[in-house]
Parts: structure tokens; sequence; C-alpha cells
């Protein structure tokens, strides 16, 4: 059954009330479906995903997840956040980065072992990701890609009802990039998950969104289904 | 028109800090005997240090092999102590100190809960380690334990400081991240911050060592342990040549270990900024191995 994972009402975001970046008077999302937010540079794509993940509060209006406005942070393990730099442990390992995502969707905060069962949920995700022969390795001492697969392979492990993605697909190969598709792609559409994308390339935004929502000099352009993006200006 | 500042305020502060001195000061005329008086010192009480110091104790009697009989002299037993002393309180300090600066830090939490641990760190540093050694003598006696007390309650306000100014400056990405995923404190804490912050968290452990070795010899005056309790003892009998050769002890231990120190913690900065030195630099100078005799560069080849 299909309900509503994010809905939006009256939404201003921004760092300070004196100069707000985008107004949203209304926005549904629901379960299951893969959102692409477009536009220009520093029109608040990032600050929108960020004020979904209550990481920003909105200057206005209200953001609430399946049906409830939270104040402070929404439920362990519910959002899985890919920030644009990925906000990985550069100094622990692959293992390390992936199984935080794990604890966060699979334990309670107070299990502070890590059971076998976070430890197989992490492989299993490094290992989707082709990373398998880089479990122990820093993250410091990998590629942008590989470093931008650790931060997905983690979201996956969380397992998380909704999944905000800012620009998760740059820095890859063709060939990886079609993977990382494939696996993100499959994994909302097994789980009935939300994957909320910001992206500026609109024509990749295009090869993965269900719908697409354009910010332009503050305001939001209704959504548009992804096959007419690309008439977008 | 543009005032350039640093003109102003640079002499601004030299005078200032001159004119303050002149008030503190007030006679002039006693720095014109100094330089004399310090000839006649040294010849007379200094110079040449006494090594008797290395030599073994009349009593307990020695029982250590005779090329090794400097073990039994109040020079190493002295020495041994200060630097016991320096690692335990190291050690303890980092133990206590750190979740304290976890705790500490803006960051990571508000401000009514960093304040007080701010408070706590404040006050164990406020006061020097000798105050808290002669404070620790009072309460525990004479001894080694009144300054592991006074060293570890002293590194926990220092190292405590550096900790959360180091965690106050990481990167707040990957907190973001953690708080997205909704990690606990402890966990972002186990997860997030000390695994970040380990190298710097590693180098100023090291650098707490290094400092509490050099701190060791001066609590040991007032009784707190180490080498400081003969240096104190030999002062009291006027006996400056054996000082001296304490003093010189002291040097000598405090540069290895400071070598030793920049060499451990060069291994924990982040990769490619500055590159390990040479385990040789510790013995011998970084410019004659970037520019190596013959000899070296062999050596070094092969």
């Amino acid at each position: 059954m299909e309900s509503e994972a994010v809905k939006i009402e009256d939404l201003t975001i921004g760092y300070s009330k004196g100069s707000p970046l985008a107004e949203i008077p209304s926005l549904r999302i629901s379960t299951g479906e893969i959102i692409a937010i477009t536009g220009p540079s520093g029109v608040g794509k990032t600050t929108l995903i960020r004020t979904i993940a209550a990481l920003v509060r909105p200057l206005s209006g209200s953001v609430s997840l399946f049906g409830q406005t939270f104040g402070a942070r929404p439920p362990r393990g519910s959002i899985g956040y890919i920030p644009q730099r990925l906000g990985l442990v550069r100094h622990a390992s692959v293992l390390h980065n992936v199984k935080m995502g794990a604890r966060a969707g699979n334990c309670g905060p107070y299990a502070l072992l890590a059971s076998t069962k976070i430890r197989d949920i992490s492989l299993d995700a490094i290992d989707r990701m082709g990373l398998s022969d880089k479990i122990y390795e820093p993250v410091r001492r990998l590629s942008g890609g590989q470093q931008r697969r650790v931060a997905i392979a983690r979201t996956i492990a969380q397992s998380p009802k909704i999944i905000l993605a800012d620009e998760f697909l740059s820095e890859l190969d063709e060939k990886t990039l079609e993977m990382v598709k494939s696996e993100v792609v499959g994994f909302v559409r097994k789980e009935d998950a939300t994957l909320i994308v910001v992206e500026h390339d609109v024509s990749r935004a295009k090869s993965i969104a269900d719908r697409m929502l354009v910010i332009d000099d503050g305001r939001v352009n209704p959504f548009i289904s992804s096959t007419m993006a690309l008439e977008v200006p | 028109m543009r005032v350039n500042w640093p003109s102003i305020a640079i002499p601004a502060l030299i005078f200032l800090s001159i004119w303050l001195m002149d008030g503190l000061v007030d006679d002039w005329g006693r720095l014109s005997g100094g330089g004399q008086n310090l000839v006649i010192f040294f010849r007379e009480s200094l110079w040449p240090p006494d090594w008797r110091v290395l030599e073994p104790q009349a009593y307990p009697v020695c029982t250590a092999y005779p090329l090794f009989d400097f073990t039994c002299s109040t020079a190493w037993i002295g020495i041994t102590e200060t630097i016991k002393i320096a690692f335990i309180s190291t050690v303890f300090g980092v133990m206590i100190s750190l979740p304290i600066s976890i705790l500490a830090s803006r960051n990571l939490n508000p401000n009514p809960i960093t304040f007080p641990f701010r408070f706590i760190l404040a006050a164990c540093r406020s006061l020097p380690s000798i105050i808290w050694a002669i404070f620790f003598v009072i309460l525990v006696g004479f001894g080694p334990l009144s300054g592991i007390l006074a060293m570890t309650i002293y590194t926990v306000g220092y190292l405590g400081k550096l900790q959360y100014e180091s965690i106050e400056g990481m990167s707040n990405i990957p907190l973001e991240s953690a708080d997205s995923m909704g990690l606990s404190g402890v966990e972002k804490a186990i997860g997030v911050v000390i695994p970040e912050q380990a190298n710097n968290l590693i180098s100023q452990a090291v650098f707490m060592f290094e400092y509490n070795v050099r701190h060791g010899t001066v609590i040991g005056i007032v009784g707190a342990g180490g080498i400081g309790y003969y240096i104190n003892l030999y002062l009291k009998f006027l006996q400056y040549d054996k000082v001296v050769a304490y003093l010189i002890i002291i040097f000598v231990v405090v540069v290895v270990i400071d070598f030793i120190s920049i060499y451990v913690r060069s291994y924990f900065n982040e990769e490619g900024d500055i590159a390990p030195p040479k385990w040789l630099s510790v013995i011998i100078p970084n410019w004659i191995l970037e520019y190596p005799p013959i000899f070296i560069s062999n050596r070094r080849q092969s």
C-alpha cells in the first residue's frame, strides 16, 4: 500500500530569516518513490535535504516523516543521509564505517558490542558495492569513487526508510555508476524505501528518478515527470 | 588611509612591557654584577660536575653486574622513578581526560553539559603540577604516590583542553551523518570522534608524556618522588657540583625523550603532510642525513 513518506507544508528553508533560500508550499513524497531535486548551484537543494534530515531547522513551515513531525531528530536508523562530502570516518576502515550504518539500522543505542549479525550485514553491503578486497583499508587511502561506494554501502547496511543522497553518483566511472545505480534502485524497490536525490546533472537525474523537483530562483516548480525533465531550462 | 596596525601595536606592546618592568624593578644597577657573580659561582661551586652521582650507593649493597652498577646510583634510581611517574600519570591522565574532553566539546554537547566539564578541566589546570604535588604530599605523604596523583591531575587538565580543542576542530560532516542516522552520543564518540581524532589524541598523549618527564623532575623537589628529591637534597647541603651532574643527566634524558616523541608523533600525522624522520636522526642531525658524507650515503643505499 502506498503511504506518505515525506510531507512538507509551507516550508521556508535557509540559514537566516533575512535571506531564505527557497519556499516550498506543499510537497508530498510517497514510499517507494525516487525523487530527484535539480536546479542551479546555491538555490538550496542541499539545504532542503538537510532540512528533511533534521540537520537544519526550517525557517518556517513543517516537515513530517511518515505522518509524524519530529522536533529534534527522526527515529534511529530511519534516515540514511549521504552528504556530498560523504561524512565518512577517514581514519577508520571501510568495515568500521559500514558497521556504523548497520548499527544505526539494526540495533539499539545501548548494544555496545557489535554482534555477528551487524558484521554480516556490513560485509554483505560492502560486497554489493564491490569493495570486498578493501574491507580493512582505511577510507582515506581509497579513491574518491571508492569512498562514495563506502558511503552508499553504509546506507544500504543501515536499511533506512528514507535515503537522502547529495550528488551520490558523481566521481564514478560509467561501469561503476551503472552498478551503483542498479544496487541502490534495487534496494529502494525491494525495501519499499524512498530515495530523494540531489542531482545537478539533469540527464543523470532523469535516469534514476520517478519524479523531479526543480528549484529555481527560490521557487519550487511543481513536480514534473522524469520524461519531461530534459525540457526544463 | 589604511592604518598598518602591526606597525603601531608591536612597538606599543614593547614600550608597555618596558614601562611595566621599570615599575617592578627598583634597582637596575643589580644587573651589572650579575655576570660576574655567575662566573664566580660557576667556577667555585658548579664546575666540574660531580659524577659520583652515577656511582652505586653505599647502602643498600648493589647486586647488579659490575658493568651495570650505575643502575644502583641515585641518578639512575631518581631518573627512572621520574620516567615511571610520568608514564603512569600520562596513562591515567589520558584515561580520565578523554571522556571528560568529549563531554566538554561544544560540537558534541550543548553548553549546559560542556560548561561543568570545562570547569573541571580548568580547575585541574589552574594550579601548576608542583602546587598539586605539595597538596598531595600533605595528603598522602612523601614519595612517588603523591607525584603520580599530582601529575595525573595536571595531565587531566592540560591534556583535556588539548583534546577538546582538537575534537572541536574536527570536520562536522561525519558528525552530521551520525546524527542523521540517529546514533547515540556514546556511539558517536566511540565510532566517529575517537577514530577520526586518533592521530591527534595519540600525538598529544606522547607530547604529554614528554612534558610530564620534564615536570617530573620539578615535583621531586617538594618530596613527590623522582630525581627532584636528590636535587633538593644536595641543594640543601650546598653541593652544587652534584646538582649540576643531575641537571645534565635530566637534560640528556629530556633531549632523548624529546627526539623519540617527535619521531613517534610523526607517525600520527596526516599522511603525506610530514615524512616520518629516520631513526638515525635521533643520533645524527638531519642536515648531515640530508647531505650525507660518503660513508653514510653508501650505507643508506645498501
